[in-house]
């Protein structure tokens, strides 16, 4: 659960996830892929951005579900956080390799609604 | 805590005019097995099937797999918190209709993959092809929204396994397997020479269609405990888990965990097994930093010698492997981790999203990314559209013969990471 002191700023793909978040937090929709999120986190955890949550939540791999909200502190520290450098690199490095070893499908309509309600609710799960 | 498991040996599985085991048979009565089940009003429909080893028969997508069980003496029922009260269960005796199982096939989402082919080169692959299957297809109405329509095919599983597991209420157990673990102090004295071991048993938790249940709790709403492992023998954690079908824990998994039985084997053999620390994989890091302190502590404060550590899922969950890994390894305590691998059709590749120096004993399941042909069945169970999407989609292709080539990950517990599977490797 979150803790409640802590601010954040989300980064999303997702509809879905900007639609729910507008009001309530800050908000940086990406218009772009999975990856671009995932870049836009990594630079901004360089700026000395915290990642708050785990880049890769959910079994749906980052090959399969076009959609990704991530949650990163609100305000930038003096210095770089490494665990997060860690973490964000691991998981471009990890979305990079299943993206080149099986490349997205064209899903149907519904099932691009599936993903978004699934990358929404996992993130809602930290509040 | 000790616990008498009675196997019956279930040889087939009927319809009849009766619920009854007999000379190996389990027969079911359709009529009344819907009557348990049904009542929840977001439910349309359910359909009930039987499929044996060796038939032309694919089932897809598979929600759970569930083993029908019932309480014949001690303390509480069988899946505490949902079909039983919360009475702490793992003593006493539980009757086990082994051979049989509840298979749910539900599409809660257009893209959910898990596959038991019961004949074939798929069947290989996942352990559900040997047992009798009684599969429950369900529809839901059309406004049910997906948690619901999960929790909905849950509980209509977990009532029907119950429900036949009273068949064998009155039934001579073929053989009877005794399992028991003292309270720690007494554990420990009781072999005092040899290394002294806990299991981590870290559960899925992320949320939507990835969740645990531990006596009817939310596992992502659990600060890490200790269980004994008897009480998993009677469904006190059981799967909500409906996506990554050859690495989840299907509620059958959960009640025969290869890894607690394994670890009951050695006991007093040659290591002294303590019991299990329970943990969960969130999504929130400041929930994984917590979870893996009280992991690591708890596990300090049992005594323990070494650790086995066993995930489930890949991505997210394999920070909390490595964080349990590396903490438990800082109070000089060692630790054997338990995965799979997304490391490439050819298996080059980096396997886990995370890695750590500490890890330097780990056991793989398999590597997920390998692919395989799944030949074409004369009868599909469940949501045979599903197979068009898993096969138009991300994880294989349709072959004009009806087969799909598709990686190993879409079958039902294939690379499963507690190890109730069949990929290995050998060295000659």
């Amino acid at each position: 659960m979150l803790n409640l002191v802590e601010k954040l700023i989300i980064i999303t793909n997702n509809p879905l996830s900007k639609e729910f978040f507008n009001d309530k937090y800050e908000v940086q929709f990406i218009n772009g892929s999975l990856m671009d999120v995932l870049i836009k986190v990594r630079d901004l955890i360089h700026k000395g951005y915290v990642l708050l949550t785990h880049p890769l939540m959910g079994s749906v791999k980052p090959n399969q579900t076009p959609y990704k909200t991530v949650a990163i502190s609100k305000l930038p520290k003096d210095k770089t956080d490494e665990q997060s450098v860690l973490v964000i690199e691991n998981s471009i490095q990890t979305a990079q390799k299943l993206i080149k070893s099986k490349p997205y499908k064209k899903w149907p309509e519904e099932v691009l609604e599936d993903f978004r309600v699934i990358d929404l609710e996992l993130i809602k799960s930290i509040f | 805590m000790r616990l008498e498991l009675g196997n019956i040996f279930i040889k087939d599985l009927q319809f009849g005019p009766e619920t009854k085991v007999e000379k190996g048979i389990l027969y079911v009565n359709k009529e009344e097995l819907l009557k348990e089940v049904s009542g929840d009003e977001k439910v349309k429909s359910i359909d009930f099937d039987i499929v044996h080893p060796g038939d032309s028969a694919r089932i897809i997508p598979v929600k759970d797999v569930i083993e029908p069980r019932v309480k014949v003496e001690g303390k509480g029922g069988i899946f505490p918190g949902f079909i039983s009260k919360v009475d702490t269960v793992g003593s006493g005796r539980t009757n086990v209709l082994k051979g049989a199982a509840v298979v749910t096939t539900g599409k809660i989402v257009g893209f959910q993959e898990g596959i038991i082919d019961m004949s074939g080169e798929g069947a290989k692959y996942t352990p559900f092809s040997k047992t009798h299957n009684l599969v429950i297809t369900c529809e839901v109405n059309d406004d049910v929204k997906q948690h619901e329509h999960e929790e909905a095919i849950r509980m209509i599983g977990l009532k029907a396994a119950a429900y036949l597991g009273k068949a064998g209420k009155d039934v001579q157990p073929d053989e009877v397997k005794t399992y028991e673990t003292l309270p720690l102090l007494e554990q420990v004295k009781k072999y005092p020479n040899l290394p002294k071991v806990v299991y981590v048993y870290m559960l899925q938790s992320q949320g939507l269609l990835h969740d645990t249940y531990v006596y009817g709790v939310d596992a992502k709403k659990i600060i890490p405990t200790f269980i004994y492992p008897t009480e998993v023998f009677d469904g006190a954690i059981l799967s909500g888990n409906c996506v990554s079908a050859c690495d989840k824990n299907p509620t059958y998994v959960h009640l025969n965990h290869p890894i607690i039985e394994d670890l009951y084997d050695r006991d007093g053999k040659d290591i002294n097994f303590l019991g299990c620390v329970i943990t969960n994989e969130n999504v929130y890091l400041a929930d994984k930093e917590r979870s893996s302190n009280c992991t690591a502590k708890l596990v300090e404060f049992l005594g323990a010698d070494a650790a086995i550590i066993s995930e489930e899922g890949f991505g997210n969950p394999d920070a909390d492997l490595v964080m349990n890994c590396n903490k438990i390894e800082e109070k000089g305590i060692k630790t054997v981790l338990v995965t799979d691998e997304y490391a490439g059709r050819d298996g080059a590749s980096q396997s886990l999203a995370d890695s750590t120096p500490k890890g330097n004993a780990v056991v793989t399941a398999g590597n997920a990314n390998e692919l395989v042909v799944l030949k074409a069945m004369d009868k599909v169970i469940g949501h045979p559209e599903a197979a068009n999407i898993i096969a138009g989609g991300y994880s294989g292709s349709l072959r004009p013969d009806g087969s799909i080539e598709a990686e190993l990950q879409v079958i039902t517990g294939c690379t499963s990471e507690v190890g109730f599977n069949y990929l290995s490797a050998k060295g000659f």
